[in-house]
C-alpha cells in the first residue's frame, strides 16, 4: 500500500497509472529542483490536538501546566506528549492546539537556542528573555495567519522579562496576543481562569503570591479540568520559572481526586433514574 | 420488500463507488476555510479641543464571552524616541481585531520614525493621518480589521486635531468620534454633548425661530468628565466594555496618560 | 591633475590605489564644460539664472530648457548633459508627487535634493543584478541648482554627480562658474532683495558669458512663497535685462 497521505483515497497507480502532477499548482518550496509532485497544502483544521494550558504569575516567577495528552478527535491517541517546552533558563512555552504545528514551532525554537549557544550561552551572555520569545512567536503566528496558512496553536509564554520580573503572555493562530496575571487556553479559559482570577485578581495580587500557593492553585485547576474537559487526562507537566531557572516535572499525577459526586449524576447514557 | 426492490431495480450501481462527496445547497463542495479575523471588543473615543486632543479607550480584551485580560491598552503613542516613544505628540487608537491593530500600530510607528530620519523633523499629524489612510487602503483586499482614531496637535493652528478611519482607509477630520463595540452607545451622547445636536437657544426651543446651539471647543475638565461619563455608561450596557479606562491627553507639551478603573463585571 | 591616471579609469566603480573614482571625477569635469547657471537666495525667495547657448540664429530659443519645475515650490537649473538631467528631474518630480500623495504636504527642498542625489550613484555594473538594477552605465554628467521654498523659508542646494549636495546662499556652476562664484562672493549679502538678486544674477552671467547677454540668451526663474516656482516670461526677461543695461 502507498502510505503517502496524498495518495489516500486516490486511484491506485498500479491499476490506473500514476497521476500527472503537472496539472497541480506548483509547490512553493523555493529551492526544490524536483518537478512539482504535491499540491501546496495548508492546515485548514487541527488534527492531533492538545487541550488547555494554564499559567499563573507569582511574586518572583511563573507557574505553567499542561496535561500530557494528544487527542485525535475524541480519541485519546497519545498519552505521553510533553506540551511544555523549556526554551532557556528565562522562558518556557506551553502549547495548545495542533501537535504537528507545535512540533514545527519546537524546531524553530531549537534553532534559536542553537544560535544562542553559538554565542556562548553561558552566564555572561544576554539570553533571549520571555518577552523576546513571545514577540518572536506572535510574529511567526501572525505571519502565517496572514498567509492563510495558520499554525493551529494557542500558546502561553511564561518566564522572566528583561528586568528579571515575572512575564506571562498569550499568542494564538490569529496572532492575537495579550498578557495577564493568570492565563489559560482552550477549556481552561472557561474552567480554570475563574479559579485563578480569585487568587490573582490583578498584578498587585500576583506580586504578593507565594510560589507554593501558585503551584497549589494550578494543581487544583488541572483537577477541575480533568473532571470537566473530556479531552484531558490525569497526568500532566508542570513547570516553575523564576530566577533559579526552569524547574520542569513532566510526570505529575492528579492527587486527591474526588469522584464521590459521580454516582449522583443522573440522566446521561442508559441510567435514567 | 418494496423498499429493498427499489434499491436493486435502480439503474445506478448499488455500491459505495457511486457516492458523491457531500454537497451543500448551492451545489458547491462544502469547504471549511480558515477565518483570519476575530473581534476583541472594547471601545475607543476621541475629542479635540482648542489646545489639546484626548484619546480614550477601555482596557478590556475579549473573545466571545471570555475576558482575555483586563489590561490590554488600545492607545499607542506614535513616533518619538525609542521604544518608550519619548517626545511623541501623536496617539493612535485601534479597536476591532487586536492583532491587526498591533500590526498597524507597528507599521505606522516605523513610517513615522523613518520620516524623521529622512526629512529631519517630526511628522505633522496631518501628514501622519494621510499616511495612515494609505497604509489601510493598501491592504484594501485583506484589510486591517480595525477602526482607527488618530489624535495630535495641528501644527499650523495649535488646535487639537482628530482623524477617524474605517478599516479600508476612508478618513475625516472631526471634533469627536467614538469607535468600537460601544460606538453606537457613545456617539449619540457625544453628538449631543460635544456638537450640541438637538440643543437649542433656551429663548425659543420650538417653532420656526428655534436656533441650534453652536458648538464651542470644550475645556479639558469638561472633556475629561464627558469621557468618563461616556465609558461608565457604556460599561453598564455593553458586555465587551469595562475593566479600565485609559486616556491620553495630547498637548503641545506632549502626552499625558490618565488611568481610571471601570467596573470589572 | 590626472597624474595617477591608469587602468583604474576603466572600471567605473573601481577605486584607484590612491582612493579615487576616476569616472566620478571626470563627470565633475563634464560640468565645467556646461553652460553657466547661477542661483541666489534672498529672504523673499530664490532666483535662478541660466545662460542659454544659442549656437545658431535658426535655433528656436524657447526650446532650450535649462530651468525646469520639479514641484510647485521647487525648481531646478542645470549645467552639463541635459539628457542626464531629465532622468534626475523625472525622479525628483515623481518623488515630490509621491510625498504629497502619501503625506498631503509639499516635500522639503532638502528631501527632494536628497532624492536626486540617491540616484546619482546608481550607476555601474550592478553588484548582482537581481534587485536594484542600476539605471545608468556611467555617472551622471550634470550638476543641478535646486531652489525651493518650504516651511524653513527659501533655500538653494547644489547637487553634484558624486551624489554630494550642499546648501548655498549663492552658487554658480558650469563653464563660467569660477569667475561667477568669485563675483557672487564679493557681491552677495544677506539683505539682498529679490529684484537685486535678479540683477546680480544677470550681471554675473553677463561677465562670464562669451556672447553678449540679451533677453533671449539668458533665462531667469524664481521660487517665492507667494508664487512658488515661476519661469520669467519674455516680457519680464526684457524688463530685467533693461534694468541692468540701464545701470551700466
Amino acid at each position: 500500500m502507498n502510505h503517502d497521505p496524498v495518495a489516500w483515497g486516490r486511484p491506485r497507480d498500479d491499476i490506473y497509472g500514476s497521476y500527472n502532477p503537472s496539472y497541480l499548482p506548483p509547490t512553493r518550496q523555493p529551492y526544490s529542483s524536483h518537478p512539482p509532485s504535491h499540491p501546496t497544502t495548508h492546515t485548514q483544521s487541527p488534527v492531533v490536538t492538545g487541550t488547555s494550558v494554564l499559567a499563573l504569575k507569582f511574586s518572583t516567577g511563573v507557574v505553567i501546566a499542561a496535561d500530557n495528552l494528544a487527542s485525535y478527535g475524541s480519541l485519546a491517541r497519545f498519552t505521553d506528549v510533553k506540551r511544555l517546552r523549556p526554551f532557556n533558563r528565562n522562558a518556557i512555552v506551553g502549547f495548545g492546539g495542533d501537535v504537528s504545528d507545535m512540533q514545527y514551532i519546537d524546531r524553530l525554537l531549537l534553532s534559536l537556542v542553537v544560535q544562542e549557544n553559538y554565542a556562548g550561552g553561558g552566564e555572561s551572555v544576554t539570553l533571549m528573555n520571555a518577552r523576546n520569545l513571545h514577540t518572536y512567536l506572535s510574529k511567526v503566528l501572525y505571519k502565517r495567519r496572514t498567509d492563510f496558512n495558520p499554525l493551529w496553536n494557542a500558546l502561553l509564554v511564561g518566564g522572566l522579562d528583561e528586568h528579571q520580573k515575572p512575564f506571562l503572555a498569550y499568542a494564538d493562530l490569529l496572532g492575537t496576543t495579550y498578557s495577564a496575571p493568570s492565563l489559560a487556553t482552550g477549556f481552561g479559559a472557561h474552567l480554570a481562569q475563574p479559579i485563578m482570577r480569585k487568587v490573582v485578581p490583578d498584578e498587585a495580587a500576583a506580586a504578593k503570591l507565594s510560589k507554593e500557593e501558585a503551584v497549589k492553585t494550578i494543581r487544583e485547576c488541572m483537577k477541575v479540568l480533568f473532571y470537566r474537559d473530556a479531552r484531558s487526562m490525569n497526568e500532566y507537566s508542570l513547570a516553575v520559572v523564576d530566577v533559579r531557572g526552569v524547574e520542569l516535572k513532566e510526570d505529575n499525577k492528579l492527587e486527591a481526586e474526588s469522584w464521590a459526586f459521580a454516582d449522583q449524576i443522573k440522566g446521561y447514557g442508559t441510567q435514567t433514574v | 420488500m418494496a423498499a429493498l426492490s427499489h434499491h436493486h431495480l435502480s439503474s445506478t450501481a448499488p455500491f459505495a463507488f457511486q457516492q458523491a462527496p457531500p454537497q451543500n445547497h448551492s451545489g458547491e463542495p462544502t469547504q471549511h476555510a480558515f477565518y483570519p479575523y476575530t473581534d476583541n471588543g472594547g471601545s475607543t473615543l476621541g475629542i479635540s479641543g482648542k489646545t489639546f486632543t484626548v484619546i480614550a479607550g477601555d482596557t478590556r480584551s475579549t473573545s466571545g464571552y471570555n475576558i482575555n485580560t483586563r489590561y490590554a491598552p488600545k492607545l499607542y503613542p506614535i513616533g518619538g524616541q525609542g521604544p518608550t516613544h519619548k517626545g511623541s505628540k501623536i496617539v493612535l487608537s485601534v479597536v476591532g481585531f487586536a492583532a491587526d491593530g498591533r500590526a498597524l500600530q507597528e507599521r505606522l510607528d516605523t513610517v513615522v520614525k523613518m520620516y524623521r530620519y529622512q526629512h529631519g523633523c517630526e511628522i505633522s499629524v496631518k501628514a501622519c493621518a494621510q499616511r495612515l489612510s494609505h497604509i489601510l487602503y493598501n491592504k484594501r483586499f485583506f484589510p486591517y480589521y480595525v477602526q482607527a482614531i488618530l489624535g495630535g496637535i495641528d501644527e499650523e493652528t495649535g488646535e487639537g486635531a482628530l482623524y477617524s478611519y474605517d478599516p479600508v482607509g476612508s478618513y475625516e477630520r472631526e471634533y469627536c468620534r467614538a469607535a468600537g463595540a460601544a460606538a453606537s452607545l457613545i456617539m449619540p451622547f457625544l453628538d449631543n454633548q460635544v456638537n450640541l445636536k438637538n440643543q437649542y437657544e433656551p429663548a425659543a426651543v420650538s417653532g420656526f425661530d428655534k436656533k441650534q446651539l453652536v458648538p464651542q471647543p470644550l475645556e479639558r475638565p469638561q472633556v475629561e468628565e464627558l469621557v468618563r461619563d461616556a465609558f461608565t455608561s457604556a460599561v453598564e450596557r455593553h458586555i465587551e466594555v469595562g475593566d479600565g479606562l485609559q486616556m491620553m491627553f495630547i498637548t503641545k507639551e506632549g502626552i499625558e496618560e490618565v488611568y481610571f478603573p471601570l467596573k470589572k463585571d | 591633475m590626472f597624474i595617477a591616471r591608469s587602468e583604474y579609469d576603466r572600471g567605473i566603480n573601481t577605486f584607484s590605489p590612491e582612493g579615487r573614482l576616476f569616472q566620478v571625477e571626470y563627470s565633475l569635469e563634464a560640468i565645467k564644460l556646461g553652460s553657466t547657471a547661477i542661483g541666489i537666495t534672498t529672504s523673499a525667495g530664490t532666483v535662478l539664472g541660466v545662460e542659454k547657448r544659442i549656437t545658431s540664429t535658426l535655433l528656436e530659443t524657447s526650446s532650450v530648457e535649462k530651468v525646469v519645475e520639479i514641484d510647485r515650490h521647487i525648481g531646478c537649473a542645470m549645467s552639463g548633459l541635459q539628457a542626464d538631467a531629465r532622468s534626475m528631474i523625472e525622479h525628483a518630480r515623481v518623488t515630490s508627487q509621491s510625498h504629497a500623495f502619501n503625506y498631503s504636504e509639499p516635500i522639503k527642498v532638502k528631501s527632494c535634493t536628497q532624492a536626486i542625489c540617491d540616484l546619482a550613484l546608481r550607476f555601474g555594473e550592478s553588484a548582482d543584478g537581481d534587485e536594484e538594477e542600476s539605471i545608468m552605465s556611467r555617472p551622471f554628467g550634470v550638476a543641478l541648482l535646486i531652489a525651493g521654498y518650504d516651511e524653513d523659508g527659501p533655500s538653494l542646494y547644489h547637487a553634484e554627480p558624486s551624489g554630494t549636495f550642499y546648501r548655498y546662499d549663492a552658487k554658480a556652476i558650469g563653464s563660467g562658474s569660477e569667475g561667477a562664484q568669485a563675483e557672487l562672493q564679493s557681491s552677495y549679502h544677506k539683505s539682498l532683495t529679490l529684484p537685486e538678486a535678479e540683477e546680480l544674477v544677470l550681471k554675473t552671467l553677463k561677465q562670464v558669458m562669451e556672447e553678449k547677454l540679451d533677453a533671449k540668451n539668458v533665462q531667469l526663474a524664481s521660487v517665492t512663497k507667494e508664487k512658488g516656482f515661476r519661469i520669467y516670461s519674455d516680457e519680464e526677461m526684457g524688463a530685467c535685462v533693461q534694468r541692468i543695461e540701464g545701470e551700466s
